[in-house]
């Protein structure tokens, strides 16, 4: 009993300094943020503040485009992390083949994550434009397009090309980390498979996929979070617009504190984003655990 | 060896093509950067966009080599970034192995639990509170600012990255350590760390990327030209009403290079680190 | 054995990076200095002229003569842009230490007057021998109850740019004098040329100063300051001006319908604005002297560019951009930042940097890109010293809803009537 006092005490000393950056950087700042939530509190008045009870929420839910950035946050969430997820396990497959120029490919393949946000966002802008722009010119040299296409500009498209983009500069991550676990899938499971005559596809979904399972969810859990409150691409690339077309609420959250200095409202539509979160991952943490619980019990009970 | 030949020649063919349309996607933007970088000026913003060029120059890099604080920027985000990757490694070590050992402890656990909150929470809302927190301690205009920042916000992902690896490092060689009266501490650095060597060196190369390429604290937290970083930097080419087009593209392509040739060198350590940890993710 | 060398290594790093890797010096503010028994004084500047151009050549130059003449000021440059500017002017203003003085956007100054930011010059202004030098109606836009908030240290006044062969082509001599006649040109210039007439944003910052200055041009302005000392947006409680701002939002709807602009130009931001007209693939826009610049860029098709004043409905009237030079109350140096402040207004440091666009009467060029836009002037029209973010964002998507949502005119001027009014409102500078 002793030694495991000893060890509680040593495994605390051991979080400490994380917890210490933890609680002064991050806790601290969110625990005023959730407490501006209830205030009229902005920039252009400082100092004055008064109690607002939820009255910040209510304006922040009823503003015009709260629905439209709200979901304009899960589908960009959820495009940009499928497709990033596809053609990072596609890439990882091809990669994990023994050819040729493999090192060469696999430098290749890295280069969109090291490309700072700030300049891929502003060459692809750039490539994107309807008149100079290379990638409209060549549509419409190729014959695919009849005239240069605004991608940014458009209402419609504008959400899908910076989800685009975004997918270009995340999926390396994925291609690494499901790479780095394909190598570590057993030889003889495989070639087991194939000697029951397993094909090409069976091997990919029965065998492959399933050894792939806690590094993909790990990944598209972590990825999940970080899309969700990315902002940096969409300010650099459309700031939101062409009529918020392409604002999710990050966002709009900028828009408020630095733009209207609205501080209040800007900390209760943060506010009402974490909690979502913090909503949406519990319920998927409550629902698998009870689900290995079941399973655990059902084969408890045979 | 489990395909016959036939098939082995088709999946080559599928593998080289699926490989090429990669390469193409990811370098296309980089090629773009490049080639704008060796163009003179009268040809860069033209109105037949090309990726020819008719008299290339090396003025762009010269200009920004020479005649800006690149260098001056590219030390201070060496410094900053490795900075920041060291703590951040050595905070996550510690904490990793707690998690990934002591998960009994309601504690450890609520610690963990505390981490994965604070990545939920969008940066920029943090940025003024941050700001004022800075000041306070006359942290502003010191890369010590951008360090504790980039920390703050690579300390979850790098500990449950390395909780991964530590969890797939067996227990018993430990028991044998600690039964011999071995310190905690050492059991760690003699005995975890060294078979962990490329989990580190993955988990480090991540925290190292992600504070190279970081921006907003970068640029709110710096007032003075000799301490400022490389991505907010690099912005300052783009003016309000002309952006020097040149200068960005030939800065970038200096900023991204190294970092490339530093993936390419070490990507095999990477992928065995982050393999040893992918088994139990 | 590769793996523990691997480790000493790594160690080794981490000792020495612990060592060296935090060696950054935090500046210092002021010093105690001998001097001429003046306390030594570093005024911090941010400032955003594009790093490598001639213009932070002679700047430098000239900040290193002041420092000669004032051996107890330094000046401490930071460069930024405006983008960046803006967000750390934000937080530092609200962590109580700006700089001592900064550029900055006309927009701003609303909400940075509002936040109790910007120092009261008008002791230091009343008191300058070079006070009447300064053109009046540039003055006033700076001046709040009576009261100097920032100096201006340059002028982004707005006029028509067209390239003169592509209207020849078209069969015109002159560049068109009123929206009629601009409407009238588009199918002209489109058939004859194959390009478009003209050019506007949609998007970005300058697509509100856009349709700031349509609206002038109908003789209607975005908020007024009313007797009780607050601002309104009128439109609404008198008929006459409602219908005006409708003609405006109709003029942008003409455009759009007739061809006489690109397609996309309704989300175009500055960018697009302006290399396309660079780049010749439109024959006018209303643009400002910056434009000079891409003649280095593009300079076969930026030959024939000709300057003329804009366009009007019923009263000519431009977008007149007045950058500030704004001064912070929170400085510890008032005196020595005025000193510094008032430098960057002499004739001698005009005449150098801004020769063709400066906001003093006595330095103008003759030059069309100096003359051109600064006998303009007069026409200019500013924005409302009222906080802007929430009003430009409410600008912008008047155009969207027009032009994008196809939404009536009438209807979007209502809207943006209200729009405005509630922004106010929010701020509580809404007149009752």
């Amino acid at each position: 009993m002793k030694r495991e006092q000893k060890k509680k005490l040593q495994a605390y000393w051991f979080v400490l300094p994380a917890l210490v950056f933890f609680l002064l950087l991050i806790a601290y700042p969110l625990v005023k943020v959730l407490v501006d939530s209830f205030q009229y509190k902005t920039l252009l008045n400082p100092g004055q503040s008064a109690f607002a009870g939820f009255a910040n929420y209510l304006n922040v839910i009823k503003g015009e485009y709260f629905s439209t950035a709200l979901w304009n946050t899960v589908i960009w969430t959820f495009l940009s992390v499928a497709g990033e997820y596809v053609l990072g396990i596609t890439s990882a497959l091809a990669l994990n083949q023994n050819v040729k120029g493999r090192g060469f490919f696999r430098g290749v393949i890295v280069i969109p994550w090291v490309v700072p946000i700030v300049v891929a966002g502003m060459t692809w802008q750039w490539m994107l434009a309807p008149d100079y722009g290379i990638i409209n010119n060549w549509l419409v040299n190729i014959g695919i397009l009849d005239e240069p296409y605004y991608w940014l500009g458009e209402t419609d498209t504008a959400l899908l090309t910076v989800t685009f983009v975004n997918i270009w500069r995340s999926f390396p991550f994925y291609t690494i980390s499901l790479l780095a676990a394909l190598q570590s899938v057993p030889k003889e499971l495989i070639e087991a498979a194939v000697i029951d005559g397993a094909g090409i596809r069976t091997r990919f979904f029965k065998i492959i996929l399933p050894q792939l399972k806690s590094v993909s969810l790990v990944l598209i859990f972590i990825h999940i979070i970080w899309t969700a409150v990315n902002f940096e691409f969409i300010w650099i690339m459309t700031e939101g617009g062409p009529l918020h077309a392409s604002e999710t609420l990050p966002i709009q959250i900028y828009r408020l504190a630095m733009k209207e200095f609205n501080v209040g409202a800007a900390s209760s539509l943060a506010s009402i984003m974490l909690v979502m979160m913090i909503i949406g991952f519990g319920a998927y943490f409550l629902i698998t655990t009870l689900k290995r619980r079941n399973i655990k019990k059902r084969s408890e009970m045979t | 060896m489990i395909l016959n030949k036939r098939q082995r020649f088709w999946t080559k063919i599928v593998t080289y093509a699926v490989l090429l349309f990669f390469a193409v996607y990811c370098l296309f933007p980089f090629i773009w950067m490049t080639v704008t970088a060796l163009k003179p000026i009268d040809e860069i913003r033209s109105s037949k966009p090309s990726f020819l060029i008719d008299s290339p120059t090396l003025e762009n890099f010269k200009n920004v080599l020479f005649n800006t604080g690149f260098l001056t920027f590219f030390k201070n985000s060496l410094i900053v970034s490795v900075a920041a990757t060291i703590i951040t490694l050595l905070i996550s070590i510690f904490a990793g192995y707690a998690l990934s050992r002591f998960m009994r402890f309601k504690g450890i656990k609520a610690t963990g639990g505390a981490m994965s909150l604070s990545q939920m929470v969008p940066p920029v809302l943090l940025l003024i509170p941050l700001y004022v927190l800075m000041q306070q301690y006359n942290l502003l205009n010191t890369h010590y600012s951008l360090i504790l920042a980039y920390t703050t916000f690579m300390v979850p992902l790098c500990t449950f990255m390395l909780k991964g690896f530590f969890d797939s490092v067996p227990y018993e060689m430990e028991e044998a350590a600690e039964i011999d009266g071995c310190s905690r501490v050492r059991i760690i650095f003699q005995i975890v760390l060294p078979i962990s060597i490329p989990s580190l060196l993955a988990t480090s190369l991540f925290a190292f990327v992600n504070s190279w390429n970081e921006y907003m604290f970068g640029f709110v937290f710096i007032n003075d030209e000799a301490q400022r970083t490389l991505t907010p930097g690099i912005t300052l080419f783009k003016g309000l009403y002309t952006t020097d087009w040149g200068s960005i593209m030939s800065a970038s392509v200096l900023a991204v290079i190294p970092i490339a040739v530093i993936f390419m060198y070490l990507q095999k350590y990477l992928i065995e680190g982050m393999a040893a940890g992918s088994v139990k993710g | 054995m590769k793996k523990k060398y691997l480790f000493t290594l790594f160690i080794c790093a981490i000792s020495f990076f612990v060592l060296i890797g935090c060696s950054s010096k935090s500046k210092s503010a002021s010093s105690g200095g001998e001097g001429d028994g003046k306390e030594q004084v570093t005024l911090d500047y941010w400032a955003s002229w594009n790093p490598g151009s001639v213009e932070e050549e002679k700047t430098l130059a000239k900040i290193k003569k002041f420092e000669e003449e004032h051996p107890n000021i330094k000046i401490n440059v930071e460069l930024l842009t405006f983008d960046m500017m803006h967000d750390k002017l934000i937080a530092s203003i609200s962590a109580g230490n700006p700089p001592d003085i900064s550029w900055g956007l006309s927009e701003w100054f609303g909400e940075l007057n509002r936040m109790g930011a910007l120092l009261d010059l008008t002791p230091y202004y009343n008191e300058w021998s070079d006070k009447g030098k300064l053109n009046q109606n540039v003055m006033d836009s700076l001046t709040v109850d009576g009261k100097v908030k920032a100096l201006p240290q340059y002028l982004g006044i707005r006029a028509l740019l067209y390239h003169e062969d592509m209207l020849k082509e078209a069969g015109y001599d002159a560049p068109p004098e009123t929206w009629d006649e601009l409407l009238e040109m588009g199918p002209k210039i489109k058939e004859a040329t194959g390009k478009e007439a003209f050019g506007i944003t949609g998007t970005t910052v300058r697509s509100s100063q856009e349709l700031l200055m349509y609206l002038a041009q109908s003789d209607v302005s975005i908020a007024q300051k009313m007797d009780d000392g607050n601002f309104k947006n009128t439109w609404a409680d008198n008929p006459e001006e409602m219908k005006r701002a409708t003609e405006t939002f109709q003029f942008y709807k003409d455009l759009l319908n007739e061809g006489a602009i690109p397609e996309d130009s309704k989300t175009w931001g500055w960018q697009e604005l302006d290399t396309n007209f660079a780049i010749g693939k439109y024959a006018m826009n209303v643009d400002g002297s910056w434009m000079k610049d891409r003649e280095a860029e593009n300079p076969d098709e930026m030959a024939d560019v000709k300057i003329a004043p804009p366009p009007y409905n019923t009263k000519p009237a431009t977008f007149l951009e007045v950058s500030p030079l704004y001064v912070y109350g929170a400085t510890e140096h008032p005196k020595e930042a005025w000193e510094f402040a008032s430098y960057i207004l002499s004739e001698e440091w005009q005449s150098d940097i801004r020769p063709t666009n400066s906001p003093r009467t006595d330095v103008v060029s003759d030059s069309q890109w100096g003359e051109g836009f600064t006998s303009l002037t007069d026409t200019g029209v500013v924005f409302p010293e009222v906080p802007l973010g929430g009003i430009t964002q409410a600008m912008q998507d008047s155009i969207a809803r027009l032009l994008l949502k196809g939404e009536d005119p009438q209807d979007v001027a209502e809207w943006l009537s209200k729009a405005i009014n509630e922004d106010l409102k929010k701020n509580g500078i809404l007149s009752e």
